[in-house]
């Protein structure tokens, strides 16, 4: 049974086995301690972003709400402000147990571009948002008018939602950002078909 | 197992007590365990410190008033750093106003985790376009001209001020870092859009 090997000391053999798990265990520990995330991944940085671009989108939910009576409209925007603003509370969560920061003065979107070296270059804006001058429309607008307004700047926030989610999925690690990030693709790609739908409703002549 | 087998174990044991080897295996174990508690004790120690401990000159007040009321509030400092607040909060997604804000309204939004960065009226055109170019790449901060500041240019969180004479101070970047919906805010998760959009 013990062959040609037989004439190592098997204490020796055992060590030197007993010292590579600790330092397999070591290094896991080392590199993420207490399961811990760094304030520069992907999980950070996702977590961080799409809670701004969520903000928005329950910002222009609720503005159309009070703008529309359409049933239809009223429930996908209740939907959308109750599901996002417990997203952003389980992401806000994240960052606290990691303990980074919440914000990085460097600006946004840098975990999904490559970590550009030097400084932000200044304004670097985060994909699929409404600008001041679109939410500017959609607060004058009313009723049919705002609903129209609502599903195009929705639909261009969900596709860019999904883009940032699907980032995320082949970035992250994290077993919690992943479920999350797969549950967002799934319930913003069945809105983004439904806002077509909708959409395609209010504006093709009948 | 057969007889032989344990024959051999036995005399290799033997060997073992007699020939005396350094035993490398043991020595290297240990180091090795020892290097790595070294080190892993080191990096969990760093990477649990605040950030803020590095901000030189942070002025902390802690048991702050948080009631709401339309009345105009007392502060004891200028800017406030929290305190009794109107129930609308100002808008603070990476808004920079030009005019100055009232305080009930800048105060809620420190409450939901925002940085408020105040500058004198006069300051120099470069100097603010520096300052809102930060302002506009970071979610959860507003900036507006304070009339009568101390100092060009004051950071205040809930709780936390910091006075700079530049924009390029390197502590903005620390302090926002450490204080954007930071372990100060009280209501976390509350919104900064949303809010009174005028100054």
């Amino acid at each position: 049974m013990t062959g040609a090997a037989g004439t190592a000391p098997r204490g020796r053999r055992i060590a030197a086995v007993l010292a590579a798990l600790a330092v397999a265990a070591a290094a896991l520990l080392v590199l993420r301690p207490g399961g811990g995330v760094s304030g520069d991944s992907a999980e950070a940085g996702f977590a961080r972003d799409m809670s701004t671009h969520h903000a928005q989108a329950v910002k222009m939910a609720f503005l159309v709400r009070d703008r529309s009576d359409d049933e239809r409209v009223r429930t996908l925007t209740y939907d959308m402000i109750a599901t996002q603003s417990a997203q952003i509370g389980m992401m806000t969560a994240w960052l606290d147990a990691w303990n980074v920061p919440h914000t990085d003065p460097r600006g946004p979107m840098r975990w999904m571009n490559g970590h550009g070296h030097g400084d932000a270059s200044g304004t670097k804006a985060m994909p699929g948002m409404a600008t001041p001058e679109q939410l500017r429309e959609l607060e004058k607008a009313d009723g049919r008018a705002a609903e129209i307004v609502f599903l195009r700047l929705m639909l261009t926030h969900h596709k860019a939602g999904v883009e940032m989610a699907r980032a995320a999925q082949t970035r992250a690690e994290d077993e919690h950002v992943l479920r999350l990030a797969r549950a967002m693709v799934r319930g913003q790609q069945a809105e983004i078909d439904l806002m077509q739908q909708m959409l395609t409703e209010r504006t093709s002549p009948a | 197992m057969s007889k032989s087998t344990r024959n051999r174990a036995q005399q290799q044991r033997k060997n073992a007590l007699t020939e005396r080897h350094t035993p490398w295996g043991g020595i290297i174990f240990f180091t090795v365990i020892g290097l790595v508690a070294a080190v892993a004790v080191t990096f969990a120690y760093l990477s649990s410190r605040p950030p803020s401990t590095e901000i030189a000159g942070l002025v902390e007040k802690d048991g702050l008033a948080d009631g709401h009321t339309t009345s105009p509030v007392q502060y004891d400092a200028s800017p406030p750093m929290g305190g009794d607040h109107d129930p609308a909060w100002q808008s603070c997604d990476a808004r920079v106003y030009d005019r100055p804000l009232r305080n009930e309204n800048a105060v809620h939004s420190l409450e939901h985790g925002a940085v408020w960065i105040t500058h004198r009226p006069d300051l120099h055109i470069s100097q603010l376009a520096a300052l809102s170019q930060r302002v506009k790449a970071v979610d959860y901060t507003m900036m507006s001209p304070y009339p009568d500041l101390d100092s060009p240019i004051v950071l205040t969180a809930w709780g936390r001020q910091l006075k700079v004479d530049d924009a390029s101070d390197p502590r903005i970047g620390r302090f926002l870092q450490a204080f954007v919906k930071g372990p100060q805010t009280p209501e976390k998760g509350a919104p900064c859009n949303g809010g009174k959009e005028t100054a």
